[in-house]
C-alpha cells in the first residue's frame, strides 16, 4: 500500500485445483540460529528473482490509540538507515534494474522487491540492513505522515464510496479493536505518532524471528542460503510480544447501518457475515462459496442480481476481499459483497434477490458441475498466484508465516478439490444467515447539496 | 506570452531538493554480472483466410494466455456514437448462434479463465489466461465469440443500462475526470479524443449499430492471435486451424489507419469542478513520439528520470521531499498515431499551487540541464530491467506482441526495446527533454473544488477554463 493505488483491488481470489494437472515448483526452507525463516524456489524461466521479506505484524497488532501505525511503520521502513540513509534503497534497487513495493495487511506487513539477477546480493543486502536498526529520523516521519495521509485522501476520503466496503464494515461487523478499528488511520492518531512509537515498534515487531524471507527465481537453493548466512546471521534474536487474543464474541443479530456518500453518485451496499477460524475444516468450504458466489459472470450473485432480477450493476467479493486470498488470514474474517446498485432499484428489493439466491444454494446446493468449474478456476488463479516470482514468494512468506511450512501453497488445490456440494449447501445454511451478518447501506447524499455549493463558489 | 510567465515564476519560486546524492554505502556488496534475456522465439503463421497467428510455446508451466486483436477502436468509433466500443466490449460475449451469455461464461469459468474484452483507442482485444489442458475449449470458444456473436436486444438493452450506471459511477472518480478531460485538450477534434461513451451514444445505440461495427473490426485478415504458455507449437496451430479456418470477412470496408497528428497547446488550465474534494487532482500532458519513432528508446529514459520510479526527481520532490502526495506519476504512452507524455499527482487542496509549481519547475529542469551520470545510468538499467521481469509472465507477453501487431511492427521487436535502451546517451535524452518537456506546450488539467483549483492558479497567470 506505499504506491500501487491498484493493489487494493487486484488482490486476487486466489486459489485450486480438480484432480489432474497437479503444479509443484522445487522448494526448500531453512531456519537461521537468530530465527529468520528463509525459503527458497527454484525457477530458471528467466534471469530474475523475485523476494518476499514478511513480518508477523499488521493491523491486527497496532497499539489502542494509533490506529494506522503498521502502515505508517511500513512507509518508515523505506526512509533510511545509519548505513543505507534515505534515498540510498531506491538508487540499489531500481539502479539494479528491479522495482520495489511493501504491503500492510491484518496480520503481516511485507517488503518486495524484483530485479534481474544480477541485484541479488545488493537486494538481500538492503533487506537485512534495514532489518538490524533503522535511521529514526523525526523529521522524515514527519514527511511519511504527510505522504501517508495523501495517501488515505486518494484512497478513501476523496473516492467515491470511500472503501466503505474494507474499512467501515469491519468496523460494525467487530466489536474488539484488533478486527474493528480503522486499519488506515484516523488522521488524530496517525498524527499523534511520534518516533519513540516508530523506534518501539521495531524493537517489538521486526525481529528476524518474526520474519520469513521467500526469494524465487534464477537461483540455487545452496547459493541462496550461503549469501543469505552471510548477511543475515549477524543479525540478533529479540524477544517478540506475546500474542493477544483476538477472537471476536459471537454475533447475535444482525446488525443493519446507512451512510450517505457526497461523491458517489450510484448506491451501493456491503455486506459481510463472520466467517470460521482459518484452520477449522470448514475454512476452505468458504473459500469455494466465496468464489461460487461473487466472481465473474457465472457467479450466482452476478447471475441472480445483475442478469436475472436486474437490481445490481456489479458485484463483488469473497472471503477476506479484498485484502487478500482467502486462506491469508489468521484472526476473525469476513465473507465481503460489495453491489453497485442502480438508483431504480430499492434496498430492499436487492437485499430479497440477494436472499432468494441464497435460498436456492441452501435448498438445493451446487451441482458438482458448478463446483468443478469454480475449482478449476481458483486452482488457475491460484497457479497465476505462483507463476511470477515475486508473487510465489509473497504466497510461499505468508504461509510459512502463518503455519511454519509453505506445503499449504502446494496443497491447496487438492484439498479445494475435495470439498462437496453437501458440504458448500450445509456451510451456506450455517453461516450465511441473517444473524450472522453486518450491513451497510450506502446512498449517494441529495444531489441538490452538491449543486448548492458549487453554485456558492 | 503567459508562456514565459509560468516558467519566470517557476524558476524565482522553486525551491527543488536537488542537493548531492551522498556516496553509497562502503559494505554494500557490487551488482553482479549481467545474465541475457532469452527473448521469446515466435512462431509466425498466417491462415489461408488472412488470420495472423503467433505462437510462443514455454513449457514448465501450466497455464496459457491468449490475445485476439482487431483493428479498431475508440477512435474508430462513428462520430454520433463516440465510446459505443465499450458497449461492444461489454456485449460481445453475450450471445453467440450456439451460446447463451451464461453458456459463455460458465464455459470460460471452466478453463480457469476471464474472458476480458476491452478496446484502447486503436484496437479491440480479447484476453483470457487458462489452464493449458483447457486450451482446445478456450479457442473453440475465442472462435465463436470472433465469428459469431449475435448482440440479442435484451441483452444489449441490459448492457445499456447497466453502462449508463457505471458511468454516472466513474464520473465520480477524478482520476476518470482527469484523464477524459485530458484526452480532450489534447486531442481535440481528432477522434483520439474518444475515451468513454456519453450518456446521449449509449441511449442511442442499437444492436444493429453492434453487429454493424463488429462485422467491420472483426475480420480475420484484420486480426491477430496470440498464444503464449505450455503448448505444442504445432498441435495447436492446428487447433486454430480447425476452430478459426472459417472465419470469412464480411462486406463492411474495413477499419482504416489513422494518420500521425501533432497540436499545440495554449497555456490554459482546464477545470473541471467537482464539488466536497479534499483534493486536487493534477494533470499535465503533451503529445509524444510512437513506438516504432527512432527517439522512443530515450524518450523513456527521460520519462523515467523525470517522473517514472520511485527514485525519480519528481517523487523525491513532491513526495519524498515535500510530502504534498502519495502517488506523483509520470507516464509514456503510444498509440498508433501519437504518443502521449503525461504528469500527474492528487495533491492536498492547500498545496495546489505549491504542487504545480514544482511539477512544472521539474518539466523545465528537464529541458534546461542535463541528467547526472547515475541519474541516467539507474534509469537505463530500470528499464532493461523492467523488460526483463515483464518478459516472463505468460499474459505480458501475449499483450506486448498484440501491442506491436497493432503498431504494424514485426514480433522480433519483442525484447528489442531494452538493447535499444541501453545504447542510450546523455545527449539522446537532453534532445527529447527538450523537444518534449518544456512547460511551454502543455496541456493542464485540474479536477476539484472550483475555488481551490482558481485561488491556486490565480499567481501564474495562466487563463482557467471549466472543462467540457
Amino acid at each position: 500500500m506505499r504506491y500501487g493505488l491498484t493493489i487494493l483491488f487486484a488482490a486476487t481470489l486466489a486459489a485450486m485445483p480438480v484432480a489432474a494437472q497437479q503444479w509443484k515448483a522445487p522448494t526448500t526452507m531453512k531456519k537461521l540460529s537468530n530465527g529468520l525463516t528463509v525459503v527458497v524456489s527454484e525457477d530458471h524461466s528467466a534471469p530474475t528473482f523475485g523476494v518476499c521479506v514478511s513480518y508477523g505484524i499488521g493491523f491486527r497488532l497496532e497499539p489502542e490509540g494509533r490506529t494506522g501505525f503498521a502502515h505508517l511503520f511500513e512507509h518508515m521502513m523505506f526512509e533510511g538507515t545509519p548505513d543505507a540513509p534515505k534515498g540510498v534503497l531506491e538508487r540499489v534497487i531500481e539502479g539494479g534494474g528491479g522495482n520495489n513495493n511493501g504491503d500492510t495487511r491484518y496480520d503481516y506487513t511485507e517488503y518486495i522487491e524484483t530485479a534481474p539477477i544480477s541485484a541479488l546480493d545488493p537486494i538481500l543486502w538492503i533487506e537485512a540492513d534495514r532489518m538490524k536498526t533503522l535511521d529514526f529520523s523525526a523529521k522524515n516521519l514527519e514527511n511519511q505522515r504527510k505522504v501517508v495521509e495523501e495517501e488515505v485522501r486518494v484512497n478513501v476520503l476523496n473516492q467515491p464510496y470511500g472503501l466503505f466496503f474494507a474499512i467501515d464494515l469491519p468496523g460494525k461487523a467487530f466489536d474488539t479493536y484488533p478486527n474493528a478499528h480503522n486499519f488506515y488511520g484516523d488522521f488524530k492518531d496517525l498524527d499523534a505518532a511520534k518516533i519513540e512509537d516508530v523506534q518501539t515498534f521495531y524493537e517489538q515487531y521486526y525481529a528476524p524471528n518474526n520474519a520469513v524471507m521467500a526469494i524465487v527465481g534464477d537461483v540455487n537453493p545452496d547459493e541462496i542460503f550461503t549469501k543469505v548466512d552471510k548477511y543475515f546471521a549477524p543479525l540478533t534474536s529479540r524477544p517478540t510480544p506475546p500474542k493477544p487474543k483476538v477472537e471476536e464474541p459471537p454475533l447475535k443479530a444482525e446488525r443493519r447501518s446507512q451512510q450517505t456518500d457526497k461523491l458517489a453518485k450510484v448506491p451501493a451496499i456491503a455486506i459481510g457475515y463472520r466467517m470460521p477460524e482459518r484452520h477449522s475444516p470448514d475454512a476452505l468450504v468458504g473459500a469455494v462459496l466465496g468464489e461460487l458466489l461473487h466472481n465473474g459472470q457465472a457467479s450466482r450473485f452476478y447471475q441472480s442480481l445483475v442478469k436475472g432480477k436486474q437490481v445490481a450493476l456489479s458485484v463483488s467479493g469473497g472471503v477476506n476481499w479484498p485484502l487478500g486470498a482467502p486462506f491469508e488470514y489468521n484472526g476473525p474474517t469476513l465473507m465481503t459483497s460489495f453491489v453497485v446498485y442502480p438508483a431504480t432499484a430499492t434496498e430492499d428489493q436487492l437485499l430479497g434477490a440477494y436472499d432468494a439466491t441464497i435460498k436456492e444454494l441452501v435448498q438445493k446446493g451446487p451441482t458438482q458441475q458448478d463446483l468443478d468449474r469454480v475449482v478449476t478456476k481458483m486452482r488457475s488463479d491460484w497457479y497465476g498466484q505462483l507463476e511470477i516470482p515475486i508473487d510465489r514468494a509473497s504466497a510461499l512468506s505468508h504461509a510459512v508465516l502463518f503455519d511454519g511450512t509453505f506445503d499449504r501453497v502446494y496443497q491447496i488445490p487438492e484439498d479445494l478439490a475435495k470439498v462437496t456440494p453437501a458440504q458448500v449447501r450445509a456451510f451456506a445454511a450455517k453461516y450465511l444467515v441473517s444473524t450472522n451478518r453486518t450491513i451497510i447501506n450506502r446512498i449517494p447524499e441529495a444531489p441538490a447539496k452538491g449543486a448548492e455549493k458549487q453554485g456558492e463558489n | 506570452m503567459k508562456t514565459f510567465k509560468v516558467i519566470a515564476t517557476v524558476l524565482l519560486l522553486a525551491s527543488g531538493v536537488f542537493a548531492e546524492k551522498a556516496a553509497l554505502p562502503k559494505d554494500l556488496p557490487a551488482y553482479g554480472p549481467e545474465k541475457p534475456l532469452q527473448t521469446p522465439s515466435v512462431k509466425v503463421s498466417k491462415l489461408d483466410n488472412g488470420l495472423t497467428v503467433w505462437l510462443v510455446s514455454q513449457p514448465g508451466f501450466p497455464k496459457l494466455a491468449f490475445t485476439l486483436a482487431v483493428h479498431g477502436g475508440l477512435a474508430s468509433d462513428p462520430a454520433d456514437r463516440p465510446g459505443i466500443s465499450e458497449l461492444l466490449s461489454n456485449t460481445i460475449d453475450q450471445g453467440t448462434k450456439t451460446r447463451t451469455a451464461k453458456q459463455i461464461a460458465e464455459e470460460i469459468q471452466a478453463t480457469g479463465g476471464d474472458l476480458i474484452a476491452g478496446s484502447g483507442k486503436d484496437a479491440t482485444t480479447l484476453l483470457t489466461e487458462v489452464l493449458s489442458s483447457k486450451a482446445d475449449a478456450a479457442i473453440t470458444l475465442l472462435a465463436d465469440l470472433a465469428q459469431n456473436a449475435t448482440f440479442p436486444e435484451n441483452e444489449v438493452a441490459l448492457a445499456k443500462r447497466n453502462l449508463a450506471d457505471s458511468l454516472r459511477q466513474q464520473e465520480a472518480d477524478p482520476s476518470f475526470l482527469a484523464d477524459r478531460q485530458m484526452a480532450r485538450v489534447l486531442f481535440g477534434e481528432n477522434p483520439y479524443h474518444v475515451t468513454s461513451p456519453t450518456q446521449e451514444s449509449i441511449t442511442a445505440a442499437t444492436s444493429a449499430e453492434l453487429q454493424k461495427i463488429y462485422a467491420q473490426r472483426f475480420r480475420p485478415d484484420q486480426a491477430l492471435l496470440v498464444a503464449v504458455g505450455d503448448f505444442d507449437n504445432d498441435k495447436l496451430l492446428a487447433q486454430v486451424k480447425t476452430k478459426f479456418g472459417t472465419w470469412k470477412a464480411g462486406n463492411e470496408a474495413p477499419i482504416s489507419t489513422p494518420s500521425r497528428f501533432s497540436s499545440t497547446m495554449k497555456p490554459t488550465v482546464h477545470l473541471i469542478p467537482r464539488p466536497d474534494s479534499v483534493q486536487t487532482t493534477l494533470e499535465l500532458g503533451t503529445l509524444g513520439p510512437v513506438r516504432s519513432d527512432p527517439d522512443y528508446p530515450a524518450s523513456q529514459v527521460a520519462n523515467a528520470i523525470f517522473g517514472g520510479t520511485f527514485g525519480s526527481r519528481l517523487t523525491i520532490n513532491i513526495r519524498e521531499d515535500k510530502g504534498y502526495t502519495y502517488s506523483p506519476y509520470a507516464s509514456l504512452q503510444t498509440y498508433v498515431a501519437t504518443g502521449v507524455l503525461t504528469a500527474q499527482a492528487d495533491v492536498r487542496n492547500e498545496v495546489t499551487a505549491a504542487s504545480f509549481n514544482e511539477m512544472v519547475y521539474e518539466l523545465n529542469r528537464m529541458a534546461t540541464t542535463s541528467p547526472t551520470e547515475e541519474e541516467l545510468a539507474t534509469a537505463k538499467r530500470y528499464l532493461v530491467g523492467l523488460e526483463a521481469i515483464r518478459l516472463q509472465i505468460r499474459s505480458s507477453v501475449a499483450r506486448e506482441l498484440s501491442r506491436l501487431w497493432i503498431y504494424g511492427l514485426p514480433p522480433e521487436e519483442i525484447g528489442e526495446n531494452g538493447k535499444k535502451i541501453a545504447s542510450i546517451t546523455g545527449t539522446d535524452v537532453d534532445a527529447v527533454a527538450k523537444k518534449y518537456f518544456p512547460a511551454r506546450n502543455l496541456a493542464i488539467v485540474a479536477v476539484g473544488e472550483e475555488k481551490v483549483v482558481r485561488d491556486a492558479f490565480e499567481p501564474f497567470g495562466l487563463t482557467v477554463e471549466a472543462g467540457h
